[in-house]
């Protein structure tokens, strides 16, 4: 584990510390790419046990990414992330789920099964990893639909859910074996502003209840603010804020401002580049 | 120079192909036989309900093509041995085309244009919606929880499908010879016992089986491998259906050039 | 995870130690469930003073509790949740579904009145 040098611009500014057991998320130094191309370059960061980490960043700057590398769906190139402790990126398959038992992901898309009622959907993990009877894992489905507020909708397909819908039934199906660790891909977009806000309270309550360690990638500032105990700002596969809630509302970093008033990205590309780019005389982003 | 680059580029890739088929099958067979007696769970109701839509469900289409084909074979064989006088070899020449070869190859055909791209189809869309994605964040495994109970299913229910295609072959070509070769339904059933031997079907059989397991590796491996974007789904259950026609052609060579070098004579 | 039984009287106190999950849950719930349908006791108390964390499979199986014990026309009582059961079953919305009582002796006179009001 090579520290970083320190940066002046980061607020909570860090060099890469020990990984802490009582950390539920520690990144080091992690990279990823997609064939040539490296969207995260060199990420560091923790998430303290019990609390909401909100990631917070532009399109495209590689949020969904970090949170697919997270839950190992993307190998980083380089780099550790610690689950509760244990390495997570490197180890055998069996390990691994072993550990995403304990894990929950809420997809961008809700990724339901289509051939599945949505009462299906949150049951396959108790089904598959626990042997609860039957009619626990019946009532418990009830509960965790409940919590989305969508009771009564287990014989549902997902094709016959709206979209926001789909979105809940993903996220009772990633609480379905109350899981430790909680990952978010934007859930609250997309929806209206009253299911919304219902989505913001749960996680709120998850975190107080089940003592859950939750990750939330989102664009949403409002809900950010509501939720979050830390906050990471991510531009171009880089974090340039790493701060408490508090912090990040007082920060005066021009890059965090930027994404928090909401200011347009200024113009990087000068004139030349521009026409060159324009000309196809830079070649276009490599896959 | 560019040319044995691409013929070279090509044996690479079309062995990284085989490579991945044979992965895809060993974690299938894995699943099936050894990981219950590991403790694992197998999903007996998914292979039932696999075993339904691949067997059962093709047995209407199966039966009627294979009838036609088993006419198809006599009326061919009547052209050739009426020259010689010799109509009552018809039954003989059905039977042992049938078994042999084209009751296992018109059932892999059906299977594969209902179930070969139907796996890609499925997986193909499951993979584009990030639901394999899910799936493995979940701890399930894709190999053990999608492809194990088609590759049972296959198994069991190709060769079952082959051998009622053989049996309605025979009606088939009886068929003809009733209406054309002065047979009855007694002496064509007699010459077709009597032209039958057991290897002959038991080859037949074993052959469906190995068509059963290269179809549904090249349809789950289709589905895998497609891409983003859901207009690829489509592209995937092609790919999936000439290459599951080529890979079950090429099974049939080798296991039949196997059989005749082994066969008793 | 750890759980007996010992009668008080008409009912039946189980005392649970430890935390209630997803993987010991079928324990509470056979227990449960052997107390009030095969030995039709008519009162069934559970003490959760000692848990400090309960999952929904948890949950999931007092929830079981409760309706068999309807069914039987029997009753069935909580006491001594800590403050993260107390929680958790505010986010299921069952804290006024189940009757809750603080302590062992509450509960116990909460059974002789037919009609209490479970405490809050
Ligand atoms: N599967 C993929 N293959 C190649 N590039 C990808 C893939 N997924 C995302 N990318 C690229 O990675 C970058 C970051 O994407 P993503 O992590 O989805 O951003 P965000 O979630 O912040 O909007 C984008 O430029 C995107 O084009
Ligand atoms: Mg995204």
């Amino acid at each position: 584990m090579s520290p970083l040098p320190p940066k002046k611009d980061y607020i909570g500014a860090m060099t890469p510390m020990p990984v802490k057991a009582s950390c539920a998320i520690s990144v080091r130094n992690l990279r990823v790419k997609y064939g040539e191309r490296e969207i995260l370059h060199g990420v560091n960061f923790d998430v303290p046990a019990g609390e909401t980490m909100v990631i917070l960043g532009g399109s495209g700057s590689g949020k969904s990414t970090l949170l697919r590398t997270l839950v190992g769906l993307e190998r980083p190139s380089s780099g550790e992330i610690y689950i509760m402790g244990k390495e997570f990126a490197n180890i055998s398959e069996d390990e691994r789920d072993e550990l995403r038992k304990g894990i929950g992901m809420s997809f961008q898309s809700g990724a339901l099964f289509g051939s599945m009622t949505v009462g299906e959907n949150v049951a396959l993990p108790l089904q598959e990893h626990t042997d609860l009877d039957p009619s626990t894992i019946e009532i418990m489905v009830r509960l965790k639909l409940d919590q989305v507020g969508l009771s009564g909708f287990e014989n549902y397909m997902p094709a016959q859910l709206s979209g926001g819908m789909k979105k809940r039934a993903a996220i009772a199906r990633a609480l379905s074996m109350d899981p430790q660790v909680l990952f978010f891909d934007e859930p609250s977009a997309g929806l209206d502003p009253i299911i919304a806000a219902g989505i913001d309270e749960l996680i709120l309550k998850l975190k107080r209840a089940f003592k859950m360690s939750i990750v939330v990638v989102t664009h949403e500032l409002a809900s950010a603010f509501l939720i979050a105990d830390r906050m990471i700002v991510l531009d171009k596969g880089v974090i340039v804020a790493d701060a408490t809630t508090d912090e990040m509302k007082n920060s005066t970093q021009p890059r965090v401002r930027q994404f928090l008033d909401r200011v347009p990205e200024p113009e990087v590309t000068g004139e030349i580049d521009y026409l060159q780019m324009l000309t196809g005389d830079i070649p276009p982003i490599r896959q | 120079m560019a040319f044995t680059d691409s013929i070279g580029a090509a044996t690479i890739d079309g062995l990284a192909y085989v490579g991945g088929l044979a992965r895809l099958t060993g974690g299938a067979a894995k699943a099936v036989f050894i990981s219950p007696f590991q403790g694992k769970r197998f999903h007996m109701s998914r292979a039932i309900h696999q075993a339904m839509a691949v067997g059962v469900e093709a047995l209407p289409i199966t039966s009627l093509i294979s009838f036609f084909i088993g006419a198809i074979l006599a009326v061919n064989a009547a052209y050739e041995l009426r020259k010689f006088g010799a109509l009552h070899l018809v039954a003989s020449a059905v039977a042992v085309s049938m078994t042999r070869e084209l009751g296992p190859l018109m059932t892999a055909v059906v299977v594969i244009g209902r179930s070969g791209s139907s796996f890609a189809a499925e997986i193909g869309t499951m993979k584009v919606n990030e639901e394999i994605d899910a799936m493995e964040t979940m701890a399930l495994e894709p190999i053990s929880f999608l492809v194990a109970p088609k590759f049972l299913a296959m198994i069991l229910m190709v060769p079952c499908l082959t051998a009622w295609a053989d049996f309605m072959g025979v009606l088939g070509g009886g068929a003809f010879g009733l209406a054309a070769a002065s047979f009855t339904w007694g002496s064509y059933i007699q010459a077709t016992l009597e032209a039958l031997i057991a290897h002959d079907i038991l080859t037949g059989l074993l052959k469906a089986m190995f068509f059963g397991l290269v179809i549904t590796a090249v349809g789950c491996q289709e589905g895998f491998s497609t891409g983003l974007g859901s207009e690829q789904v489509g592209r995937s259950t092609t790919s999936a259906v000439v290459k599951s026609i080529f890979a079950v052609v090429m099974v049939d060579l080798v296991s039949t050039t196997i059989f005749y070098l082994t066969a008793p004579r | 995870m750890d759980i007996s039984t010992r009668k008080v009287g008409a009912a039946t106190i189980v005392d649970v130690v430890g935390d209630i999950t997803l993987y010991n849950s079928p324990q509470v719930r056979k227990v449960l469930l052997d107390l009030i349908k095969d030995k039709k006791t008519p009162r069934v108390i559970v003490n959760l003073e000692r848990v400090k964390y309960i999952d929904s499979a948890g949950v999931a199986s007092l929830v079981e509790g409760l309706k068999v014990s309807r069914d039987q026309k029997s009753s069935f009582a909580l006491f001594g949740l800590s403050r993260t059961a107390r929680e958790v079953l505010e986010l299921t919305r069952l804290i006024k579904v189940f009757e809750v009582y603080n302590t062992e002796e509450e509960a116990l006179a909460g059974g002789a009145k037919t009609d209490a009001s479970p405490a809050r």
